[in-house]
């Protein structure tokens, strides 16, 4: 509770600090502007010096770890609602007798799972076939198929495989 | 008298200026029915076309032209899966499709169409070995060309990357246009919110499926948020009164809210190997069952960055002509512009595109 309260504190102090970083750079703006400028044109630079600063100081608002943190936590509570509502929709539509959305995906992943069992299966048969064909070719074994021409579906995985470092 | 009173007293100038402003104001806001109107008019690609090519969602569209194509070696636009494509046509004098079309090369450009929850376990491997490798033979086979020249925008210039270096005997001449390559320095926003400790790619893929067009546009808007949402608004509200103005500003805002949801798996792989493990620069990108390594790419290369890009800084896309083994290189970097403008703006149409047509003219059949 109290490292909550810290955190709220901390991300509250960063954003009055942008804003009082902000305020005192328009004012530096403002005092900066010749007295013999036409009046649109000191607006101008007077509103073109409040964007800049504006957005230096957002930038770096961005790559805080303030912003961060609550960026994340805003993901996963957008996830987790998401993730409820899926399944709330997903227990509804099955009280009906009806299929939702996890059926259809997970019908989907068979297939797909289907599809890559079948190509692997052909691309066997293609070399075979390529090594009855021109037994000359690697002494009668199975010619490897030519790196450059993968075929569609290839290789398909759920989930990409997190390379380690 | 009166007149060097009127000139150098401020309080004077700032009545006249405010009687100034609220009459232009006036005339301004009788202006937004018509500025409505004209957005639901907005056409979406000016070059006329023909598709000659569909599959599954892909479609293959073909420039025609009233002259014979100059050269044999075709032209093949590989556009990003995240908008749509038209913002290489978006208008005349501003099209970059229509630059090598009038030049006298045989156009083609792949739009991926809008993926649908049935498409969320795509991978690269569908893109790069399944799709391109059946459009650029479906073209070869049309045209009796041997090669193809590929030109790749953003996230289709880092495909295509991937599909020269896979497939390098198909591709004659290789363009990027704004390609992320490499992911290592934090130079945009999006490397560091993407990063493993801030987010989740595995999680969110699992919950949401495809990589919703909101996400992704509130991901862009926040790259420049002073921009996008003050000074865009303010600088819309003082030139609507501008024909020329209102006409750009109307078909590019079209293009930017056209989003659309990048497939699950795809997104996956984007975030976790390019931006999370900077994989492609290592060698070590798997898309299928190979290995994707940029040496392989022997043909030309022309690497075309913008200087001022937030979503593609200069440092993700100016190592490439690095890891390549090819020997003719060359880098075209327009200072001062930004992505979108790197393709439409009026700076590149004179500027860029004169020159990559130049450059491709000299290396084509």
């Amino acid at each position: 509770m109290d490292q909550d309260f810290e955190k709220t504190a901390e991300q509250a102090a960063a954003f009055q600090k942008l804003w009082v970083d902000s305020a005192s750079k328009i004012m530096q703006a403002a005092f900066t502007i010749s007295p013999n400028s036409p009046p649109p044109e000191i607006m101008r630079q007077i509103r073109a010096g409040i964007f800049q600063a504006l957005a230096n100081s957002w930038e770096e608002f961005m790559r805080s770890p303030q912003f961060l943190d609550s960026m994340k936590q805003w993901m996963e509570n957008a996830i987790t609602f998401r993730k409820m509502t899926t399944d709330f929709m997903a227990r509804v539509r099955n009280e009906m007798q009806a299929p939702s959305r996890e059926d259809i995906d997970t019908i989907m992943l068979n297939i797909r799972h289907l599809e890559k069992r079948l190509l692997d299966r052909l691309d066997e048969l293609e070399a075979q076939m390529s090594a009855v064909k021109h037994p000359a070719t690697g002494n009668g074994r199975a010619r490897p198929r030519p790196k450059t021409v993968a075929p569609k579906g290839a290789a398909k995985s759920r989930r990409a495989p997190v390379q380690k470092p | 008298m009166n007149n060097g009173f009127t000139l150098t007293n401020p309080w004077l100038q700032w009545q006249q200026t405010l009687v100034d402003e609220t009459i232009t104001n006036l005339g301004k806001v009788a202006h937004i029915p018509t500025i409505f109107r004209r957005a639901q008019q907005i056409r979406k690609g000016v070059t006329p076309s023909e598709v000659v090519y569909e599959e599954d969602r892909l479609k293959v569209r073909h420039y025609l032209s009233d002259q014979k194509p100059k050269y044999r070696t075709p032209l093949v636009f590989i556009y990003a899966l995240v908008n749509r494509p038209y913002i290489l046509d978006l208008k005349k004098g501003r099209s970059v499709v229509a630059n090598f079309v009038e030049k006298g090369f045989d156009t083609y450009l792949v739009d991926w169409g809008i993926p649908t929850p049935a498409d969320r376990y795509l991978t690269l491997d569908d893109y790069i070995n399944g799709y391109m490798v059946a459009v650029l033979d479906y073209i070869r086979k049309r045209t009796g060309a041997k090669t193809v020249n590929v030109l790749g925008y953003c996230m289709g210039g880092t495909m295509s990357a991937m599909f020269t270096s896979l497939h390098q005997r198909c591709v004659r001449n290789l363009l990027l246009l704004a390609a992320p390559i490499d992911f290592a320095s934090n130079d945009s926003l999006l490397n560091v919110w993407t990063r493993p400790e801030n987010f989740d790619v595995d999680k969110f893929v699992d919950a949401f499926g495809n990589c919703p067009p909101e996400f992704l546009q509130a991901g862009f808007l926040l790259l420049r948020p002073v921009g996008n949402l003050l000074e865009k608004p303010i600088n819309f509200y003082e030139h609507m009164h501008e024909e020329k103005f209102i006409d750009d500003f109307l078909t590019t805002e079209t293009w930017l809210q056209d989003n659309i949801p990048v497939p699950g798996e795809v997104y996956r792989q984007f975030v976790k190997y390019l931006y999370q493990q900077n994989l492609l620069t290592q060698a070590r990108l798997p898309v299928g069952r190979h290995i994707v390594n940029l040496r392989n790419i022997t043909c030309p290369v022309l690497n075309i960055m913008a200087g001022k890009d937030d979503l593609v800084p200069c440092g993700q896309s100016a190592p490439f002509n690095d890891l390549v083994g090819s020997k003719d290189r060359k880098t075209i970097l327009l200072e001062g512009s930004g992505h979108i403008g790197l393709a439409i703006g009026g700076r590149a149409q004179k500027e860029v595109w004169p020159q990559a047509c130049q450059w491709l003219a000299d290396r084509s059949e």
